[in-house]
């Protein structure tokens, strides 16, 4: 019992002594953390307020990407829940050959909702109006 | 006497330059730290957190590559390391356009680690563990008897058992797959008007059969090494298989994108499927010439 109650008066004097460091080190820890996951849920993420909720991109090589745009500072923007355009084979010869909106995500690797585009393959983007067909079909096809 | 009023511990601007020196050391310094490990680290890609981050490069140019990718560097180079890629793959018994290789069997053996130039790329995808591309490789890891290194950030998953069987099975309903097709390209040719006998023909087609059976059987040979079995059993396996195989179509059956190592032992099955069928179908419509005759004719005499 005497050897216990000298290691506890041992660890109680050994905490007051650096009482101020280890403060210091809880609240480092503690800055850490908060930064690191703010960080994560952040994205580095430019806020913009009051725009449309879907947008085109298009890209260098031609191809066009739907889905909401996100810019981000450094080398890349975001694109969630990204849709594209693909040529619909008819089955009907005589019927020309129409396009559909694919959300992307059945391809062979199966793709998260998450994309990232280097800024260098950006064309230009633009915002989709509410009475756009596409943004239409998106906002649907997410209900 | 002026200096003797002073109090150093009381000097508004040393006490200032000591909370600043305070608030860098224990506050911005953690900060900025934890800001810079966020944006270099994905959380969901730690040992213990969450399970492997297989990244899908995309080029400008259509290509596309599978691996561990570090963009942690500011130099505008990422490097990818464990790469896999598609290649062409049209008209393939596997039913799908494209197959998948892994980088380093190219002529000039590239070591791991693609560095790749940003300005190139066009998107990164995370790709999905359960997809065919991840399985695909889980499955090459496995035949590879690679395994997951416990101090690496992003621990590569391996395909199990189960995995591996699914592949086999799919392999040698390809290899079959290809074997129907030819077999039925040569039956579609002895539908035509040949420029030979029934009897040739039929014996053309006998041999073209045996050949195509021959390519059938070491293709499974190969497979069976492929997944690490010894020569003496592989030959057993490929002719219990062979027999199995036999008369099968797996016309309907859904595609499944294979093991890189799988993959090439089903290409190479196809092009000499497609040899013998060439060599068949050259004997099959090329008109037979009189064979000269082994002793020459004496010329007339002038």
């Amino acid at each position: 019992m005497n050897a216990i109650g000298n290691r506890y008066r041992r660890t109680a004097l050994w905490v007051r002594t650096h009482g101020g460091m280890l403060r210091n080190v809880g609240l480092a820890t503690l800055v850490f953390v908060v930064m690191f996951f703010f960080t994560q849920w952040w994205d580095f993420t430019v806020p913009s307020l009051g725009r449309p909720q879907y947008q085109a991109v298009f890209l260098t090589n031609g191809q066009t990407y739907f889905g909401r745009y996100y810019d981000r500072i450094g080398a890349y923007v975001k694109i969630e829940d990204v849709y594209y355009l693909q040529e619909a084979q008819s089955t009907d010869p005589s019927q020309p050959s129409g396009t559909k909106l694919v959300r992307r995500g059945a391809e062979l690797h199966a793709p998260t909702h998450r994309m990232l585009v280097p800024k260098s393959a950006i064309l230009f983007v633009e915002d989709l109006t509410d009475a756009s067909p596409i943004a239409q079909f998106m906002a649907q096809d997410r209900r | 006497m002026s200096s003797k009023l002073y109090d150093p511990e009381r000097d508004p601007v040393r006490i200032a330059g000591r909370w600043v020196r305070w608030g860098l050391a224990w506050v911005a310094v953690p900060a900025i730290l934890g800001v810079f490990m966020a944006g270099n680290i994905d959380v969901h890609a730690l040992p213990i957190v969450g399970p492997e981050r297989e990244t899908a490069v995309l080029f400008q140019d259509g290509q596309a590559y599978f691996g561990h990718l570090d963009d942690s560097g500011e130099s505008g180079t990422l490097v990818l390391r464990d790469a896999y890629y598609f290649a062409d793959a049209k008209g393939a018994p596997t039913g799908l356009s494209v197959g998948l290789v892994r980088r380093g069997a190219e002529a000039h053996e590239p070591a791991d680690g693609m560095r790749i130039n940003r300005d190139k790329v066009l998107a990164l995808e995370q790709v999905g563990l359960s997809s065919a591309v991840a399985v695909a490789i889980q499955a090459e890891r496995d035949i590879d008897h690679a395994s997951a290194s416990p101090l690496s950030l992003n621990r590569m998953s391996v395909g199990s058992a189960q995995v591996l069987t699914l592949q086999r099975t799919a392999a040698e309903h390809d290899i079959q797959r290809g074997y129907a097709a030819a077999t039925d390209q040569l039956a579609k040719l002895n539908e035509l008007v040949l420029p030979v006998t029934k009897a040739e023909a039929q014996t053309i087609n006998q041999k073209a059969i045996a050949d195509l059976q021959a390519v059938r059987r070491n293709a499974l040979a190969a497979l069976a090494v492929a997944l690490g079995t010894n020569a003496n059993e592989a030959q057993a396996y490929a002719s219990a298989t062979d027999a199995v195989l036999e008369g099968q179509r797996f016309a309907n059956e859904a595609a499944v994108l294979l093991a890189p190592n799988l993959n090439s032992v089903v290409s190479r099955a196809a092009q000499l499927y497609a040899q013998v069928g060439d060599v068949y179908a050259k004997q099959l419509t090329e008109p037979r010439t009189a064979s000269p005759s082994p002793t020459p004719t004496s010329s007339p005499r002038p």
